[in-house]
């Protein structure tokens, strides 16, 4: 609640000025039912219609002012909201943005994303249309309850009876509802993931012919779904009847007992008709108020779920870095590396031991088998994670000592999995160079193989690419990737298996083109073909975390060892072929 | 106030409109509207009949609610009026409990109507909104490869689930009796005109403006409510690829703008609700000030009649209550016009799919034999994925039953599309493929895919333990099937070493296992499919040396007596292949054994010899 405090002291002026619109509100409603009292007395008198024209007029002119100050009072609160969110939102995004990959893996998008996009409307709908009918109820009572029982306080109280019922049952029917709402979200989950995956599997499901069975079990959540709909209808249809009863009954009352009053004479027809219409003014507050609880409980709820997010700390901590004099060269030193990954109950160690030291300009190749720990070496350069122990080195500075961007803007990165963004191709490319020109873009894409396949694309480099680029192969996403990672200018080039997709022919005009880009810069090749890291001026082998092998090609082929007996598989395949 | 709950300090320090990124946004709207945000749209209101008129008879007697509800409504002002005018004013108490009976009465009847009706309304709804989604989501099995290429899955996932809940939401929200408030708001002029029928014009004098104020709001709303909701499902695309893709903008030390971007959508989408709420404020003000006016009005135009004794006191009362109950759906309009505005929106989507035709189908009458001898045919066949393009040109090759071809090309070469066209996941552009003899698109499509087994380059597991993933729920396949396909293509070894063996629940696409074993279990699944024609695309991403030996030999065993036709990466698995096709930018360039095309020094020599140089040249650098 404390970080809701400063969001709305930023808007405490338009608070204060609504704050005072829903007062003027609230008062001049109160006129309107005591001047009808007026209206009708006089008649009742025998006055003339002049008076009571003078008293019709005076209504139009209340409801004139106030449909002005309402207006205010409301767009300025729901406003207020509205502007929280915004607030809110991009606060949360430019926390999430801090955020080490290590939290990435262990929250799933879905849940973030349904907190982000759930839990701020809670909230917003808490700043907004709860506040707004949390001082307004107040209001509203605070007037009319003192001008009914000055006029009758007997009637007063009976007819008020119904109203705390009012307030009991919708706020009781309310958090039924938010109950319902959340379990019918819940089944709409369920049924968005199994569609999700129904599709994405939709050829092994044409091609194996369970279309039937898939919409059998489609149907089976679906009816859940539905149920679960109903269940929610039941108590959302008791809402308004409820309401609607209760604020006649208070109707029947002020009749009933009031009209003996007035056949008794003790109350006039004036004041009848006025008790008629302040039950009116109250009937929709009290029902509002009984709502706001349950948005006050479950605004609370979501904040604090967001609160559970802004707590996640960045793991990165970029207050030992000093600024760099000169630019990195890239000279990488790795000393007694130890890293494991946080998973619960026990750490799951990937790297040991490891002791690495590459020259500016050199380049290293990193083989070995799956899980040997090869992705995460590299991913401790940029501080995508941090060593356990031991320390990792770029020109013998610790890369913690390093400010953030620099270190990451000296590295170009072609992950294992290519991700792209729904954007043109142009722009994935300049994805960490934005301002780069055509001339450039186009450099990148030549070294990357991409000219021809773009020049075929009904767009060219405008083309976009849809969601996680899905209109390209798997080996022209990787082609992407690297050349957005060549475009950056990278003092250290890092391929995470990056052309595992890319067939035998463009792999190898890619190497060739590389060749000339990796004199320039260190490099660091992850891959499983010998014919990609036999030229390196370092090759490693890592097994289960372990340097197992270290030197270059010939070195590791006359220690007779992992590397040695890969090379001679691959050999050996082909020159089986050569028969 | 710790460091970590302080808001970061990022927001106060933004560049306004630092991006202009109209580009970006094109990109990223999932679901643009092409209509102008109608709220109603009688096309679209037929079309759902269509789902709601199997429940036809709960439907009617859901409409037949609302009247009895009105009444019961429209009967308690006149009940005051008797009340007021026979007993208040007139001194007489004896009938007052009565009319209090009667009012009693009426308000149980107006809740029960009201509540039977939307219980109904709902019944109705639910049923034939499940009946919508099952029909979709049929359909959408249905639809070709080709559609899936050009439509993101979450837009699909879309249409199925979010979509249908706003349709939804219109019922529940009560905007379907949108048509009966206006029934009810005549009903209530025709009673006061009934009753007095200058003191209706009197009441209703302010009907222009009210007729004005709520036009103007639909003109000004439509637009605006429009923008919200395109803006929100913006920000919210936006939302989802930042954190899928978080590392890379870490990566590429892209937050900043990310930031920039993310506010200026954030931004755009608060603007937009600014102006709702200006408007909604606006319109509720105006119809509460109405409403007042209106009563003044009234009231004053009475009083001249009741001091001249032509009229009584209740019916000022009655109208008073009348012209109050007139505005009551008024003020709900906003609201509704918004979830109508949405539903016709989503429905014209959800409707635009359901009518995108499932371009391959069974024809009438299908060829559909209880067996499959496994001869496949290619006969000048041309394809093209769109127009003229061709990925393939005049393709022509047979193969015997029981043989095995191994299809090589560099990527490009137009090998996995050829695979595509056996299932018929395409059709072909022109030619023939035929199997058995007859064309695949005279084949009863499942007959047709039932005799042929598919495994491609990118494993696909469903969440799901590791049975149902191999017998992919069939019940046929029985647990020893599973057993005995899983040991056959060597996937039982690791099976048994999962915890939960083949219970073992397989997390989102089979996360869990290594690329190896995902092989194997695709293998398993082929193998219990049992298919006459096995189409495979090999996988190319590497796996350590034990493991490939695995594969290497469940892949002989999963060939064996059957027809194969296997887009081949690994030299052994050409070795084993009778023939091989050599496929060159969509021509069939060679065919025939390794040892002859070798011989021919053509473009497989080529491309052996490439995978030989490469190896050869990055040596001599070294």
């Amino acid at each position: 609640m404390q970080r809701l405090w400063s969001y709305m002291i930023r808007y405490r002026g338009r608070y204060a000025i609504g704050l005072v619109c829903l007062l003027a509100t609230g008062s001049l409603a109160m006129a309107v039912p005591y001047l009808l009292k007026r209206a009708v007395d006089t008649i009742a008198a025998g006055g003339s219609q002049a008076t009571v024209g003078w008293l019709a007029v005076s209504i139009v002119a209340i409801a004139l002012t106030q449909s002005i100050v309402r207006t205010c009072s409301r767009f300025l609160i729901f406003n207020v909201g509205r502007d929280i969110e915004y607030d809110l939102r991009n606060d949360l995004f430019a926390h999430l943005e801090r955020l080490p990959l290590a939290y990435y893996q262990t929250q799933q998008t879905g849940d973030l994303m349904s907190r982000l996009v759930n839990d701020i409307t809670a909230v917003r709908l808490l700043l907004g249309v709860g506040f707004l009918n949390l001082i307004n109820t107040p209001i509203y009572y605070l007037w009319a309850v003192p001008i009914m029982a000055s006029m009758d306080w007997r009637l007063t109280l009976a007819s008020l009876v119904p109203y705390p019922l009012v307030l009991l049952v919708v706020k009781r029917t309310s958090r039924q509802l938010m109950e319902r709402t959340l379990k019918t979200q819940e089944g709409l989950a369920a049924m968005s993931s199994r569609v999700q995956e129904n599709l994405s599997g939709i050829h092994v499901v044409q091609a194996y012919v369970r279309e039937q069975a898939e919409v059998a079990a489609f149907a089976r959540l679906n009816a859940d779904f539905s149920a679960q709909n109903m269940a929610l209808a039941k108590v959302r249809g008791i809402i308004m009847p409820v309401m609607r009863a209760v604020s006649t009954l208070g109707t029947l009352v002020v009749l009933w007992l009031g009209g003996l009053r007035v056949i008794a004479g003790e109350l006039s027809l004036g004041d009848l008709v006025a008790f008629i219409g302040y039950l009116h003014i109250l009937a929709w507050p009290t029902m509002a108020l009984g709502w706001m609880l349950s948005i006050l409980q479950r605004g609370r709820a979501a904040l604090q779920r967001l609160e559970t997010i802004f707590q996640a700390v960045p793991a990165i901590d970029d207050r030992l870095a000093a600024p760099l004099s000169e630019p990195l060269r890239g000279a990488i030193t790795f000393r007694d590396v130890d890293f494991a990954y946080d998973t619960k109950p026990t750490p799951r160690r990937v790297l040991r031991d490891v002791d690495l030291t590459l020259p500016a300009g050199a380049t290293l190749a990193v083989v070995g088998r799956t899980g040997s720990g090869k992705t995460s070496l590299v991913q401790l350069l940029p501080r995508l994670f941090e060593a356990t122990s031991g320390g990792v080195e770029i020109d013998g500075r610790d890369v913690r000592t390093l400010p953030l961007a620099t270190l990451r803007s000296a590295i170009g990165y072609v992950p294992q999995d290519p991700f792209l963004f729904s954007r043109s191709i142009r722009d994935n490319i300049r994805f960490g160079a934005p301002e780069a020109d055509d001339a450039s873009v186009c450099r990148v894409a030549g070294i990357a193989a991409l000219d021809r396949d773009i020049a075929e694309l009904p767009r060219g480099y405008d083309t976009v690419v849809g969601e996680r680029g899905i209109t390209l192969s798997g080996g022209q996403k990787q082609r992407v990737t690297l050349a957005r990672a060549l475009l950056v200018d990278p003092t250290i080039l890092i391929l995470d298996d990056a052309l595992s997709s890319v067939d035998t022919e463009t792999e190898r005009r890619i190497l060739s083109e590389l060749r000339g880009v990796m004199h320039e810069r260190t490099s660091i090749l992850i891959a499983h073909r010998i014919s990609t890291v036999m030229a390196a001026d370092v090759i490693v082998v890592l097994d289960q975390g372990r340097v197992v092998e270290i030197g270059d090609h010939q070195e590791l082929l006359a220690r007779d060892g992992f590397y040695a007996d890969l090379f001679r598989r691959q050999r050996l395949a082909e020159e089986l072929e050569a028969l | 106030m710790s460091a970590a709950t302080r808001p970061p300090k990022i927001t106060r320090l933004r560049p306004r409109r630092a991006v202009s990124a109209e580009s970006l946004k094109q990109a990223l709207d999932p679901h643009r509207e092409e209509a102008l945000g109608k709220a109603y749209d009688a096309r679209l209101i037929r079309r759902l009949w269509g789902f709601i008129r199997p429940y036809r008879g709960i439907f009617w007697l859901s409409v037949i609610c609302l009247p009895l509800n009105a009444t019961c409504m429209l009967t308690q002002p006149y009940l005051l009026k008797l009340a007021i005018d026979g007993y208040v004013t007139a001194g007489d108490a004896s009938g007052l409990g009565r009319i209090g009976l009667f009012y009693v009465a009426a308000i149980i009847g107006e809740c029960t109507f009201f509540y039977a009706q939307y219980y109904l309304t709902m019944l109705v709804a639910q049923r034939s909104l499940a009946d919508l989604r099952v029909q979709v989501f049929a359909h959408v099995q249905r639809l070709p490869m080709s559609y899936f290429d050009r439509n993101p899955i979450g837009r699909l996932v879309t249409r199925l689930t979010s979509d249908v809940d706003v349709l939804n939401e219109m019922f529940a929200a009560g905007a379907m009796t949108i048509f009966m408030d206006v029934l009810t708001m005549a009903g209530i002029v025709l009673i006061m005109v009934s009753i007095d029928a200058r003191l209706a014009l009197a009441s209703l004098v302010v009907m222009p403006v009210l007729v004005l104020g709520i036009n103007f709001f639909r003109l000004a709303a439509r637009r605006t409510y429009r923008e919200i909701r395109e803006r929100i499902a913006r920000l919210n695309a936006y939302l989802q690829e930042a954190l899928s893709g978080m590392m890379i903008v870490q990566l590429f030390a892209r937050e900043r703008r990310c930031f920039d971007e993310f506010d200026e959508l954030n931004d755009d989408h608060r603007e937009a609700n600014h102006w709702s709420n200006i408007y909604e404020a606006a319109l509720f003000s105006m119809v509460e000030a109405l409403a007042s006016i209106s009563g003044a009005i009234m009231v004053w135009y009475a009083s001249g009649d009741i001091l001249a004794g032509v009229i009584a006191f209740g019916t000022l009362v009655a109208f008073l209550e009348y012209i109050q109950r007139f505005f009551i759906p008024i003020r709900e309009f906003s609201t509704k016009y918004a979830v109508m505005q949405s539903a016709m929106a989503s429905a014209e989507r959800v409707f635009q799919l359901l009518d995108t035709p499932p371009a391959i189908a069974s024809p009438v009458p299908a060829y559909a034999p209880a067996s499959m001898r496994g001869t496949i045919e290619f006969d000048h066949v041309w394809f093209a994925y769109k127009g003229e393009d061709y990925v393939l040109r005049d393709v022509s090759f047979t193969v015997n039953a029981g043989e095995k071809i191994a299809i090589v090309g560099a990527t490009g070469s137009g090998k996995t599309s050829l695979i595509k066209l056996l299932s018929r996941f395409y059709d072909v552009s022109r030619g023939a493929v035929r199997v058995d003899g007859v064309d695949v698109r005279e084949w009863d499509l499942q007959a047709l895919r039932r005799r042929i087994g598919v495994v491609l380059q990118d494993v696909f597991l469903f969440s799901g333990d590791v049975a149902g993933n191999i017998s992919l729920g069939r019940p046929e396949v029985t647990t020893a099937t599973i057993e005995a396909v899983a040991r056959r293509v060597n996937a039982w070894d690791f099976i048994q070493n999962l915890p939960g063996k083949l219970d073992e629940k397989l997390r989102e696409r089979g996360s869990n296992l290594s690329t190896g074993q995902r092989q194997l279990l695709a293998f398993a699944r082929a193998l219990a499919y049992d298919p006459a024609i096995l189409v495979l695309d090999e996988a190319t991403s590497s796996v350590d040396t034990e493991t490939e030996m695995l594969i290497q030999d469940a892949l002989t065993t999963l060939m064996r007596d059957r027809t194969a036709l296997v887009i081949a990466h690994r030299l052994s698995t050409i070795e084993h292949s009778d023939r091989i096709v050599v496929l060159h930018h969509g021509v069939v360039r060679e065919i025939g054994s390794h040892l002859e095309l070798i011989a021919m020094r053509g473009i497989y020599h080529r491309l052996y010899e490439l995978q030989y140089a490469l190896a050869d040249d990055t040596a001599a650098a070294s």
